[in-house]
Formats: structure tokens, sequence, C-alpha cells
């Protein structure tokens, strides 16, 4: 049984271990990319995990924090030097706790409404965002965009940084995940997903946890929006709060599996990886958005579960029936 | 207990063979032996927001690589192209030149569509040391970026093409000038900036600006600007626009029943086409734009353009979308970097290009350190529902109109 | 004075439109408790619909209301039955925003890969018509589209009110379960309310690509600023709609033309936050348990 208790910590070390050293095989750059991108989405899928997953509330908005991550990270060095080319990442602590403030009373005004109506809700934060990402043109250049210093890194290993940084941050989230789930933090969070006003009722700390989940989730989001403006160097309100961002990790959450640790991981590697390159390979045909508004369709309406659990799933009875057959 | 593991099996699996890959492809030889095909990458926006004008890069690419291979090449080498979609995505296009230069190792790259792809894209050209020459995206952030390697081919950096129509006003008698301004502006990398240009160097030359304000990219309706520009009665109206709203602006102002003496628009009203479609063909008489190539125009190549255009895209020089010229502009340049200095390859280009004019379909072409072009644009009128060009003289085909004719509804 | 007042006349004109729109979306959600996001792509569709009638036959977008309504009406119920209906009752309110997303996003493939993504407008002969009425200017187009939006409106009013359909759906909005009890076929209910919210869609559609240009692109914006509308109203109430329609629209209007359109574009925004705030079931919204 204690053997048991070690296979899923021991899995995490052997992933990160292996993703890690990636780089030092002398992996090629166009591939180093693809990763870096890759991991955000991982990223922005663990972190939306906690909230539409374990809460039960989906939340559509959260490029929005993306964004606003985004856009506090230039305008800080539009002030400040960047000389190491460290200190962006200096401050992702400090960005990821900004965000999750400003996230606290959105947090608490719309947690006011419940599953599609919060939907709604988050959805139209998301616009509000980009509208003032427009509209304050003196604070974030409105549509000629904001820029930040590009990264003073070597050409031959350009990458690294980015991947390191985002691979701590990976960690970061699955590591909350993985504490959120085997403690009373993660019981509460089940409980308010089953039934809010139950679990309110048996005294849950309902509210608590809730702006306790919705907040790290969108600091979190916000620190890879804040890699993210690093990594691109030009930043527009269209693309730093883009709905299709959102989308993307809800599918990838929803492929993975909602409310399990490694699901969404599992979804952000195979959507990001294989949009990548088929946009690359693929791309001039305008079937694009069709073709992922089907898959999208299909993971909805075929797999709600996700894979992660559908396996769990059928790999259980899989087990249980071989119990039976051996008695 | 075994469940899971299987999973983790294929998980490792799965890794080793992504590793495998990647460091097979790291190791692949280069594509660009200096007596095989001379492969180039653009990523170009195929499908999303910028597909039209991408599209229409890709076909202006497609036109002079087929011209110049049916000549014999560059150098004996016949010019092979590798186009990609990036889905007007900054994300894409950053991976897209990525691939291009470090997986397929093409010889050099063209540049993409929009001055938001252009500067994600020649960061990366330039990490790789590759020429970057683009065809679109002229905005200021993009020289702000200082890149030797980048060059914007057009005759002027975006923001100033309306300088060209303050010239003209400016070469009129005093009394003919208008006294008063409005400034109509798109929020926009270009739309917004350019009409400021042409604000603050009319302003110099005393004109007044009456009325000022930008408004939105998503600004649905625009008659409550034009309202309040139409109640002020200026001489001259300035468009900062891109298309959409250089329709909606003059279908209120017809509305409104307004119409000003001069009356300008930075886009939307040099396209043949789409403009007299959009607002009534008897509403474009006199309105002004600027151009950079036009049907008609005596620029080196044009004629050949125009024609081998038409033949593989049909229409007429009326339906010749600028895009296109922009891009086939982009393939002369190669062309004549090479002529010039007997090699092609990224070190040359950039140290060539820097010096000199290079006469191309879109006029004679020159570039400055940042690679912002040091040249002029051209300005075009409407006239009897034909676009033509009317300043400077050198190039002009009519005689510029003015005052503007009433709108004919 | 005068700029505000012509704001006034601009915002009341211009809602006729948002709240034929705004109304099919909150009958979707009145009847299967489903947010429709794709209503927006669905009055885009409508409008190239529409666009692709005038621009190959010459037919009059006003005349060409029929076919176009009962197109999407046809397309409604399609993609009720396609994607709707599959889902499982407990997921359903959850995923069926996620799903009408995803239908947005293939209305929107459908369109570029059709129509391509230039820009588009229907411009008849009288587009530019305008009448001067007490020194105000309006539109006739604008007037016309408001005056069919009433139309159309006052048209679901009648079959809310009149028909045997009207009724039950009216029966299963106030409550599922005795609605299906009493005999109502629910499945049935549903798939022809998702039809008449897109017919609604397509008929504010045709008129919407008289007033604006448009392409594939468009219907984030619409969608943002119906949700805010429905929000405001009520969800499940059409008169809510309505009113929200011409609360948002005037006063988006009158601070475009007193303010700046800068802000102008952040009313629907404002009003959405101040109904979250102070009523966040709306103005007409029924309190939902488990919903708000």
């Amino acid at each position: 049984m204690s053997t048991r208790q070690w296979i899923g910590p021991t899995r995490a070390v052997v992933f990160f271990a292996v993703i890690a050293s990636l780089p030092v095989f002398g992996l090629a750059h166009w591939a180093m990319n693809m990763l870096v991108f890759t991991l955000m989405f991982a990223v922005m899928s663990s972190a939306w995990n906690l909230l539409g997953g374990f809460a039960g509330y989906p939340s559509l908005g959260h490029v929005a924090f993306f964004g606003i991550g985004a856009y506090a990270e230039v305008l800080w060095f539009q002030h400040h030097a960047i000389v190491s080319g460290y200190e962006p990442f200096w401050i992702l602590p400090l960005i990821g706790i900004g965000v999750a403030v400003v996230g606290l009373p959105v947090a608490a005004l719309s947690m006011r409404t419940r599953a599609d109506v919060f939907a709604i809700v988050t959805i139209t934060l998301l616009f509000v965002v980009q509208t003032l990402a427009f509209n304050l043109r003196g604070l974030t250049g409105g549509a000629q965009g904001a820029s930040i210093a590009t990264a003073p890194f070597p050409a031959a290993t350009y990458e690294q940084p980015f991947y390191y940084v985002l691979l701590l941050l990976l960690a970061l989230a699955m590591g909350l995940t993985w504490a959120g789930m085997r403690s009373k933090v993660g019981l509460s969070l089940v409980a308010v997903r089953a039934d809010e006003d139950k679990a309110a009722g048996i005294g849950v700390r309902v509210q608590t946890v809730k702006l306790l989940a919705f907040c790290v989730s969108v600091g979190l989001t916000g620190m890879v929006g804040a890699i993210w403006a690093y990594y691109e160097s030009f930043i527009y309100p269209q693309f730093a709060v883009d709905p299709l961002i959102t989308v993307a990790i809800v599918l990838m959450t929803f492929l993975g599996g909602r409310a399990t640790l490694w699901g969404p991981v599992l979804g952000a590697f195979i959507l990001e990886l294989a949009q990548q390159y088929l946009a690359y390979s693929l791309g001039g045909s305008e079937f694009y958005l069709i073709a992922y508004a089907l898959v999208f369709l299909v993971v909805m309406l075929v797999m709600p579960r996700g894979i992660v659990p559908s396996i769990q799933d059928r790999l259980r009875q899989r087990r249980r029936r071989r119990v039976v057959d051996a008695t | 207990m075994s469940t899971d593991n299987r999973l983790w099996r294929i998980g490792l699996i799965a890794a080793a063979v992504a590793l495998a890959a990647g460091c097979a492809s790291g190791n692949s030889q280069a594509g660009g032996a200096p007596s095989g095909p001379l492969v180039i990458g653009a990523s170009v926006s195929l499908t999303g927001d910028f597909s039209d004008s991408g599209k229409a890069v890709k076909n202006g690419y497609e036109l002079w690589a087929n011209t110049v291979n049916a000549h014999g090449g560059i150098l004996g080498r016949q010019v092979k192209l590798n186009i990609v979609d990036d889905a007007s995505s900054p994300t894409q296009v950053v991976t897209n030149y990525q691939n291009l230069i470090n997986k397929d190792h093409v010889d050099l790259t063209f540049g993409p569509f929009s001055t938001l792809l252009t500067i994600p894209a020649s960061q990366v050209a330039k990490r790789y040391g590759y020429a970057f020459l683009a065809p679109a995206g002229g905005g200021p952030a993009v020289f702000q970026q200082n890149l030797h390697n980048f060059f914007f081919v057009q005759p002027a950096p975006t923001v100033q093409s309306g300088d060209v129509f303050v010239n003209y006003l400016l070469s009129l008698p005093p009394d003919q000038r208008p006294q008063t301004a409005a400034y109509a502006e798109l929020d926009d990398p270009f739309a917004a900036p350019l009409a400021e240009d042409i604000r603050q160097k009319l302003e110099a030359a005393g004109v007044r600006t009456v009325y000022k304000q930008v408004y939105p990219s998503e600004t649905m309706d625009l008659s409550p600007v034009m309202g309040a520009i139409v109640a002020l009665h200026p001489d001259l109206i300035v468009g900062g626009t891109q298309n959409e709203d250089a329709y909606s602006q003059v279908k209120d102002l017809v509305q409104l029943k307004y119409n000003p003496k001069f009356m300008f628009q930075s886009n939307g009203a040099n396209s043949p086409l789409e403009f007299p479609d959009k607002v009534g063909t008897t509403n474009t008489e006199g309105i002004f734009a600027p151009a950079d190539w036009y049907p008609g125009s005596k620029a080196s190549g044009s004629a050949d353009f125009t024609a081998a255009y038409i033949k593989a895209y049909g229409g007429s020089a009326q339906t010749v979308d600028d895009s296109s010229a922009e891009a086939y502009a982009v393939g002369q340049l190669i062309e004549a970097v090479a002529a010039k200095a007997g090699k092609i390859d990224n070190n040359t280009i950039i140290s060539t290009l820097h010096s000199g004019t290079w006469p191309t379909i879109l006029g004679n072409l020159s570039w400055g350190a940042n690679g912002a072009p040091t040249g002029q644009f051209n300005l075009v009128q409407w006239q009897s529902s034909k676009l033509l060009p009317v300043y400077p003289s050198a190039i002009a085909q009519a005689k510029p109109e003015a005052p503007k004719p009433n709108w004919g509804g | 004075m005068h700029a505000l007042v012509q704001g006034v006349i601009l915002g009341v004109l211009t809602a006729g439109v948002y709240a034929l729109m705004a109304s099919g979306q909150t009958l979707i959600f009145g009847i299967m408790r489903v947010v429709n996001m794709a209503q927006g792509a669905m009055v885009i569709l409508g409008a190239y619909l529409s666009y692709q009638l005038f621009t190959s036959w010459g037919v009059d977008p006003f005349l060409a209301l029929p076919i176009t309504t009962l197109a999407l009406f046809v397309l409604g119920v399609g993609v009720q039955w396609l994607f709707l209906r599959p889902l499982h009752a407990g997921d359903r309110s959850q995923l069926s925003v996620l799903v009408t997303f995803a239908v947005a996003l293939l209305v929107e493939g459908f369109m570029s890969v059709t129509w391509t993504t230039t820009d588009r407008g229907i411009n008849t002969s009288y587009a530019n018509a305008s009448w001067t009425v007490f020194g105000y200017q309006i539109t006739l187009v604008r007037l016309w589209a408001f005056l069919l939006s009433l139309f159309a409106l006052a048209l679901l009013y009648l079959v809310l009110n009149r028909t045997r359909f009207g009724r039950a759906v009216r029966a299963s909005v106030q409550n599922p379960e005795s609605a299906r009890l009493l005999g109502v076929e629910s499945e049935w209910v549903s798939a022809i309310g998702y039809g008449l919210g897109t017919a609604t869609a397509a008929a504010a559609g045709s008129v919407y690509g008289m007033l604006y240009s448009f392409n594939p692109n468009s219907h984030y914006d619409l969608i943002s600023r119906l949700l805010s509308i429905v929000l405001l109203g009520g969800l499940g109430s059409i008169g809510g709609a309505v009113i929200g329609a011409l609360v948002i629209s005037v006063s988006s209007s009158v601070v475009a033309a007193a303010v700046s359109p800068i802000w102008s574009q952040m009313t629907f925004f404002i009003v959405l936050l101040l109904v979250l705030v102070i009523r966040p079931r709306g103005l007409f919204g029924a309190s939902m348990r488990g919903a708000i």
C-alpha cells in the first residue's frame, strides 16, 4: 500500500526530469519554440483547472488576466531597465500576486452568479479588458501596441530561460493542484462543485475557498501572460486578450480531463503541439477554424470527461473484471 | 497500479520519440547549397483576419517567382518559394519563421503581411542573421526596433504616406489652400499616426484644426463623429482610416449632405474596385489618397507586372491588389542585388541595400539604417470614377481637381 | 444639445435591431437554459445570406427576409438537434456555453471559407438616403430597420402569447418539470425555440448588413453587446431584452456624441457592471435557483 503513495510523485519527478533535460540534448530551435508555447498552455490549463475543473466555475474570461499580466510586465519595464535579461523573470512573483489581488474584487463580484451565468460574466469581463486595453491609450498604447526590450540572451540558447521559467511555473501549478487535492481546500472545492448551497449549509467555508481558487488561478495565468509578452517583445490588445486563447485552454482541460492533476497538461501537450505543427504544414487551407471547432465539438459531445478519467475508468473496469474472473 | 503505469510508459516513449525527432532535425543538413534552388521562406496570413491581403501577398511572391524563373532564375538558380500560413497570429508567425529558418533552412526570408506580425517575425530573422524584406507592416514601432537586417519595401514609412498630400496643399497658392481642417482618426498602428503626422505639418503651415477625434477600431457608427465635424464646416477633412471606416466616413458625409472643399483618406479610398462599390460610384469624385502602386504606373517593370498579373489572375489593371505589387517589388529587389553583387545571401543583401536607390514597380526605393525607406508616396485622386496619380507632377497623369465636386448621392 | 438629441435618435433607431437579436438570445435561454454564444455568428450569417441574395439576384434585403429567416430557422433546429440535445442534462448548463461557442467558431470558419474575410456591406440604392426632420437627420435605412424590428418583435409576441406553441414555451420557461408532466414535448419545444432564436438573428442580420460593414470576425463584437443587453434585461425576459437594448443603445450613443466614441464602447460594460453589483438578475429576470 505504501508503494502506491510514491507512484504519483515519482511520475512527476520523471516527467519533469525528462522535460528539463531536453534542451541539453541540443534540441533544435524550432522544437524548443513549440515547447515554450506548449508549456505556456500547460500552465494556463492547469491554472484554469483549479477554477473550472475543481471548483466547477467555468471561466471563459481567463485570458483577460493573461492580458493584464502581459501589460503589467511591459509597463513595468517601460520605467525600469533590462540589463541581464533576467529582470522580467524576477518580477514574476510580483505580477502573480498583483494579478491575484486585482482578481479578488472581480471574483467576489462575479462569483455571486453560478455556472452558465458565471460564464457569461467572465466572457464579458474578457471583452471589457480588451476594450480597456484598446481605449486606455495613454497607458497601454491602445491599438499601437506596447513594446518591451528584446531579451539579450544569446541566439543559440535564446529559448532556454523562458523554457525553464515556464517549467518552474508548471511545477508550481501542479504542486498547488496536488496539495490542494489532498487538503481540506480540495475537499471543500469538490463540495462546492457538487452542490454549493448544501456545502454552505454544512459549514464549508464556501466563499473563502472559491475566492482562493479564483485568485490562485488568475495569478498563475497572469504570470504566463508576462512571460509571453517578454517572448514576443511586442503586444497588441487583440492578441494579448484573445478569446481563442480562452477557448484553447478550456478545450485542453476538457480533453485531458477536468479536475485531474495530469489532464490539463496532457491536453495542452496534445493540442498545442498538434495545432502549431498542423498550422505550419497544412495551414493554407481555410478549413483551419472549422477543424478546430469540430475538434472542440467532438470532445465536448463524445468525451466530455476527458482522456485521463476515461482511460482511468476503462482500466479500472478491466481490473475489476480481472478480480471477478480470478475469484 | 498497472493502469496508471501504462499511461506513463506511453508518455515516456512519446517523449523519447519527440526527443529523437528534435535532435535529428537539429542535425539535418542545410538545404541551401550554392548551386541548388534558391529557397525563400515566408509566413503569410492565408487565414484569419489578414487573409485577404495575405493572399494577395502570396500571389505577388508567386508571380515574381514564376516570372524570374522563366528568365533563368537568379544567378542560374531557380527560385523555390516556401510559403506557410500564420493564421494572422503572432504566436504562429514566430513559430513559422523559427521553422523556416531552423528546420527547413531556407536561404532567404520574405516578410508577412501586417505590422503586428512583422515585429516579432523580424526579431526571429535578426537572431539568426537573416535579411528581412517586408512588403507590409511599416508602422513606427517597426522602425523603432532599429534592426539592421530589416527593409520595408514601400516608398516611405506608412506613417509618412500622407506627406505627399501636405506637399501638394502647400504647393497651392495660399488663397486656394484650406483654412480649416478636421481629423477623424482610426485608432490603429498606422491610421492615427498618419493623420497626426499630417495634422502637425498642416498646423505648422497655418491650417487651423477645428476638430480632432480618435475612434476605436470596433466603432460601428461614425455618424456622431462625422456629425460633429459637419457642424464645424471645415474646408478639409482628413480621414486616418483603414477600409471599413473610410467607407463609413464617406457614407455619413453623403447622408449629412456636407461636401468639404478637400478630402483625404489614408486607406480605403485608394482601392480601385472596393471603394466605388462600397460608397457608390458617384460619390468618389475628388477624394485624395496615397498610393505606392497604381494602375497605369510607369515605374520600372510595372507594365510587365500588370500584364503578368492579369494573365495569371484575370481581371484588369483596376483589380490588381497593391499588396501583390508590394510583394512583387520585394522579389525585384532580390534580383537587383544579385545582379549588382554577383552573389545572393543574407549578408550581401543587408550590406548592399543600405546604399543607393533601387528601381521597382513601386518607384525608386532607398533605406535608412533602421529599414525606413526615405522616399515619398504618390498622391492619387478619383476623377470620373478612375483613380489617377495627380502629384508630384513627374508622375502625374492628370491635374489635381480642387475644390471637391459635390456628392452624387 | 443638437448633438445630444441626434445621439438619442440614433440610439433609439439602433436599439431596434439589437432588441431583435437579444430577444432571440433571451428566448433560447428561457426555454433551454442555454446561453447561445452563437447568436452573434448567426446574425452575421444572416447578413451574409442577405448579401448573397442581393448581389447575385438583386433581391432587396427586406424582401429576402422570409428566405433568410426560414433558412436560419432550419439551421437552428439542426444545431440544437445535433449539438445540444446529446448533452447530458447535468452537464448541460456548463457545456452549453462551450458548445455554442464552438458552433460560433464553426459558423465563422464556414463564412471565412465561403465569403473570405473581405469586409462586405449591402448597398442598396437607397442606402444613403436620409430625411431631415426638425433639423435632425434620420437615415432611411435605419428607420426601416427600426420598424422592421418592431414588426418582428410584435410577431414574436403573438407567437408566444397566442399560439399553442407559445403557451408550451412559456410553460417550459416557468416550470420545465411541470410542463413535461402536462405533456409538453420539451425536446421539440427546445428545438423550435432555438430555431426561433436563430430566425430572429437572421432578420436582424439582414438589416445589420445594410447599416454596417461586416466580416466573419464581427460576431465577437456583437456577442459581447448582446450578453450585456440580455443580462441587463434579465435572462429569459423578452420585454427585458427590449428595454435593455434601448437603455444601452441610447446611453452609448449619447456618450459617443457628448464625450467621445472611445468611451461609448465602455457604456455597455459599465452598465453591465452596475447590473451585477446592484441587481444580478437584471431588470426583469426571474430569480433563478442555481444560476444567480
